[in-house]
Order: structure tokens, then sequence, then C-alpha cells
């Protein structure tokens, strides 16, 4: 069950973290150690539990369909690293999409 | 007058009689952190100009005869995790450090409506993940009774600022014990209200199912008066409850707590608690017991069990996609990189600390394909159980008497090495969290030793009333908790 190296790179690429080489040594202590840890669950008979079936929570209002106008548009553009009039810029996206 | 020593409740009434200006309140509150924020590194980002403004404003209005409301130029300090329009909102991370929001998170518009004049935002552990502020990308808070120990986390930097009088009300954020952990440990109530009591609209997300915003201070009265603010329903926050009904202060001032059935958890007693907590729930207990209360075992397995396990698969679950929106592309720190996923990895690299990075691998991991059933199903399905066995609980009682904390506030760097060490200190707060219920962590005196003691109630959903009563009779007692550095305080 222990998480090698490579599966740790691999977890790092889909959550689109750049991790250093040497970082990577740590996380993979750290994940399997966590692991370990979360191996108490299995100990647990949850069989007939439904996972999402919360009694703690209320329904989920329903609200109108309404276009509400919203005055912060530009103060969030003006956030942008990038930015070309209304849109953000991003750089090349179609090459080097190998993974 | 010196408004240093008094409430937030006595505060308000004081600038609406004008025994005091709002002027002069906030003059007081900078006065108070220019002296003691060299030692205790509480605040990423003061507002003095803002506030002195605002502090003028309300004065002005006051001297019309309008109603400034019931928190009039009563300084208050927000967790660096709650957007204010225009004003830096870190969340403790580099990733965010010039972020500066479009819009005011709703709790800030309910303070600021109410008349509070928000003085700073306080630090925090990265995107609030931590028990001790010293995961913050800028600095780490110390606790104000001993600076060599941390202030606990990650609403650290609010806990702290209670603590030393900067003012007498502060906002954190409970995702895991992040409110009542850091009162605890800094010597004040914290309040962690019911899932849905206050609104999380521009709290800036960490695990959402679990997140609730909720106030620090050093008065149940403030706590009940800051509830009384805070909870309203909101459109903007989908979960968000039609529930919340203010009128918190109007239920104090009950004389005893003859009925009140008190519960304490029997796994919980097998669980190495420091003996200097053990001897406050035994001090809380008496004083309950001879307010009327009566005192019943309760039991939750499960929650013992599988609190801490489910808790960390959750949250860091949670945590991964909500973080996913930190790309270098709408706000925030971006990288230069040539292609997009370049510009994503890089910014990402660069911008989360190392703990924030682990959460989200670990969050990423039990997410992905081949793991979710034995990860993140099964934590779900002990989540439900956990639930189940606090609303049974609760059928016997009305609440639990619980340690805040196994141990009393340890020595900064001490955990920091080990990060499942530090994961163990939230076992007692966390299973709150996972059953969406309110808890209230209050001072419970000192240990010889000089450091802050906290015990915390929990209660049944929408029983906070029930929570700030039982803190009351215990304010009775034991008075209300001192400020650090010798400020005087009613």
């Amino acid at each position: 069950m222990a998480v090698s190296k490579e599966e740790v790179r691999h977890i790092a690429l889909l959550a689109r973290l750049h991790v250093e080489e040497e970082e990577t040594q740590s996380l993979q202590r750290h994940l399997n150690g966590i692991l370990e840890h979360f191996g108490r669950l299995k100990s647990l008979d949850l069989e007939n539990v439904d996972p999402f079936a919360r009694e703690d929570l209320d329904v989920t209002p329903w609200r109108e369909d309404t276009v509400v106008p919203w005055d912060g548009r530009e103060g969030a553009l003006s956030q942008a690293p990038r930015r070309e009039g209304d849109y953000f810029r991003v750089p090349r996206i179609l090459e080097n999409e190998d993974e | 007058m010196n408004s240093l020593g008094l409430s937030a409740t006595d505060l308000a009434t004081a600038v609406k009689n004008r025994e005091v200006t709002a002027a002069e309140t906030v003059a007081v509150s900078i006065g108070r952190i220019a002296e003691l924020e060299g030692k205790v590194h509480a605040l990423l980002t003061p507002l003095y100009d803002r506030a002195l403004a605002r502090a003028s404003e309300i004065d002005r209005k006051i001297g019309k005869g309008e109603d400034a409301g019931p928190l009039a130029g009563v300084p208050v300090v927000v967790k660096d995790n709650l957007c204010m329009k225009g004003i830096r909102t870190t969340c403790g991370s580099r990733i965010l450090e010039n972020w500066h929001p479009p819009y005011d998170a709703t709790v800030i518009r309910l303070l600021e409506e109410a008349g509070a004049v928000i003085i700073g935002k306080a630090n925090m552990d990265e995107f609030a993940m931590g028990s001790s502020t010293e995961n913050s990308a800028f600095f780490p808070t110390n606790n104000p009774w001993d600076l060599e120990r941390v202030p606990g986390g990650s609403s650290g930097g609010s806990a702290a600022a209670v603590a030393c009088g900067y003012a007498p009300l502060a906002l954190g954020s409970d995702t895991g014990g992040f409110i009542r952990q850091p009162a605890a440990f800094c010597g004040v109530y914290g309040l962690k209200p019911t899932y849905g009591l206050v609104s999380r609209y521009g709290l800036v997300a960490f695990a959402s199912s679990l997140d609730q915003v909720g106030p620090f201070a050093r008065s149940v009265d403030d706590l009940a008066l800051a509830l009384d603010v805070l909870s309203t329903p909101d459109p903007a926050d989908a979960t968000s409850s039609r529930r919340c009904r203010p009128g918190y202060r109007a239920c104090l001032g009950r004389e005893d707590l003859k009925g009140l059935r008190v519960g304490v958890v029997k796994e919980f007693e097998a669980y190495p608690v420091q003996t200097e907590i053990r001897e406050a729930l035994g001090r809380v207990e008496g004083i309950l017991r001879g307010a009327g209360a009566e005192f019943l075992p309760v039991s939750l397995p499960t929650t013992i069990e599988a609190g801490l396990p489910c808790y960390y698969i959750l949250a860091p679950a949670e945590a991964s996609s909500n973080l996913a929106r930190y790309d270098g592309v709408r706000w925030g720190l971006s990288v230069e990189a040539e292609h997009l996923v370049d510009l994503y990895m890089k910014t990402r690299g660069e911008g989360f600390g190392a703990e924030v990075k682990r959460r989200i691998l670990t969050g990423t991991y039990v997410l992905s394909s081949g793991y979710y059933d034995a990860y993140y199903l099964v934590a779900q399905k002990a989540r439900t159980q956990i639930s189940r066995e606090f609303t049974e609980a609760f059928r016997n009682v009305d609440l639990l008497l619980m340690p805040t904390t196994p141990t009393l506030p340890f020595r900064q760097g001490e955990n920091s090495e080990d990060p499942i060490q530090m994961y163990l200190s939230d076992v007692f707060t966390l299973p709150v969290n996972l059953a969406s219920l309110p808890a209230l962590s209050l001072n419970a005196g000192k240990s010889p030793g000089g450091l802050p003691v906290g015990v915390q109630f929990v209660g049944p959903r929408w029983g906070e009333e029930t929570l700030l009563g039982a803190a009351e009779a215990v304010e009775r007692v034991l008075g209300k908790p001192a400020a650090a550095f010798g400020g005087e305080w009613v």
C-alpha cells in the first residue's frame, strides 16, 4: 500500500503542483504516514452506512434564476496578472500538452 | 474615560452615550497594538487610517442623533481569510500576498453595518491549515502569555489580538477547531457556531462542508452580541440556514442551570490529557453542578476512533478541490511560463507553503481513481456515523463538557517537524465540525506556570443559547478572562 516516489510525482502532476526533487521525499514520507493513520477506519463496521445521508444538514434552498447586477467586474479584472481588455491572458495552451 | 477596560457591549453603550468617542476608542486600540505588536505579531495588515476614518463617520452619526448600531465604535480584528473590498487579503499565503478582493465578506458587511470598526487583519496559518500559526507564510504569532509558545491556530492572530486587548472582539474561522483551540491557548472565549448559522460568503474556502466563521471575545455577553450581529440568513451562501435567529443576548441572565443535563464522553476519559486540563474540567463540572446541572455519561465510540482520520481525509479532499482555483491566471501570484500547464505548476509550487502542499497532495490522492472508495467514501460513511452518534447522545443530554485540547500551548517548533503529531492536537475539536455542531471554548483558569487552560462545551445543532448560558454560569464564578500584559479589563 506504500506510496512510491513515482506516485507522489504523478499525484503532484494531477494537482498541477510543481514539487522539487528534495520535496518529493518528505511528501512521500508524509503521505505514507498519514495513510497508515487512515488505516484505523478499516476496523469500523460501516457496511450499511449511507455516505451521504447526513441528517445534520438543511435542505439546500432553491432560488429564482434571475440576473443580479454586480459592480465588481473591473475590480476582478484588475487583479489579473496578465490582462487583455476584458480578458485574462494565458500563455500557449496547444503545445506540450503531453500528459 | 479609558475604553481599554470595557467589553464590546459596554464600549458601544459608552460611545452611544457620548461618554467616549469612537475616534478615541480606536486611538486607544491603536496605542495598545503599538505597545505590544513588536512582541506578539498578531496582525498581518493593520488598518489604522481606514479605522480612524470609519470612527469619525460613526461619531458624526451619533452627533446627528442617528442610531450607530449595537457595535458602535467597537474595534474588531478579523482573520485574514475574510474578504474586505480593496483591502489586501492574504489568507497567510504568498499566493495571495497582493490580492485585493473586489467585494466584502457578508460578515464584514454585517460588522460594519452594526457600527464596528475593523482595526486590522489577523495572522493565520496559510489557508487555515495548521494548529499553531507557524504555517503563516509571513511570520509566526507568539502566545501573549508566553512568547516562546504558539497561540494555536489557525486563527492564532485573532485569538492573540483579543488576549492582548487590541480589541474586545475578533473574528476567526473554525474548520477543525481553529477558533476553539487558539481561544484555549490564548485564554479567551471562542465560539464555533452551528454550520449554517453564519454566512461563509467571502470567507476564503478551505473545506467548505466544515468551515464556519465565529467570534472571539473576553466576555460571554460579547460573544452573544457578536452572534446577534452575525447570524443573519444570507442568500449569497446556499448553506446559510434560514433558521438563523438573533436574540442570543436576550437569553442570557438565567439565574441557575436547574434541569440542564451535561454529558461527559466516556471514551474521551481514557485519552491522554494534561493534568491541568483534567483539573480544569473538574472545576467547571463543580461550578455547573453547583448551579443545578446534572451530569451523565455518554458514549461516542466511532467519534473517538474515526474522527481524526475522517477529518484528515475529508478536509484535504475539499481543500485540494477548493485550492485548484489558484492557477496564476485570474488573481494572485503568477510565475512566467511558456505553456499554460507550466504556469499552473510553477505558480502553485512557488506560491504554496509546505503544509498546504501536503494537504493538496493528500486530498488529491484520496480522491484519485482507485483510492476514492478506500478513503474518501469510507470517510464520508464515518462522518455519517459520527453525526448519528452525536444526535443519539443529545437525546439524553443538553450539552457535552470536553477538553478543547489534550495539551497546554506547546513551544514554537515543537510540533512543526511532525505534521501528524500536530494533527493530534485537534482530536477533541474536529468531531464537532464533522457533525456540524456548535461549540464554545472558555478559559477555566491558569496552569501553575501561568498558561491559560481551556475547556469546551459542545451543543446540539442550534444549541448556541445553551452553550452561552452554561458559559455565563462559569463566568459568574471564575470571572471574565484577564488581558495579557496586565491590561485592566472589566
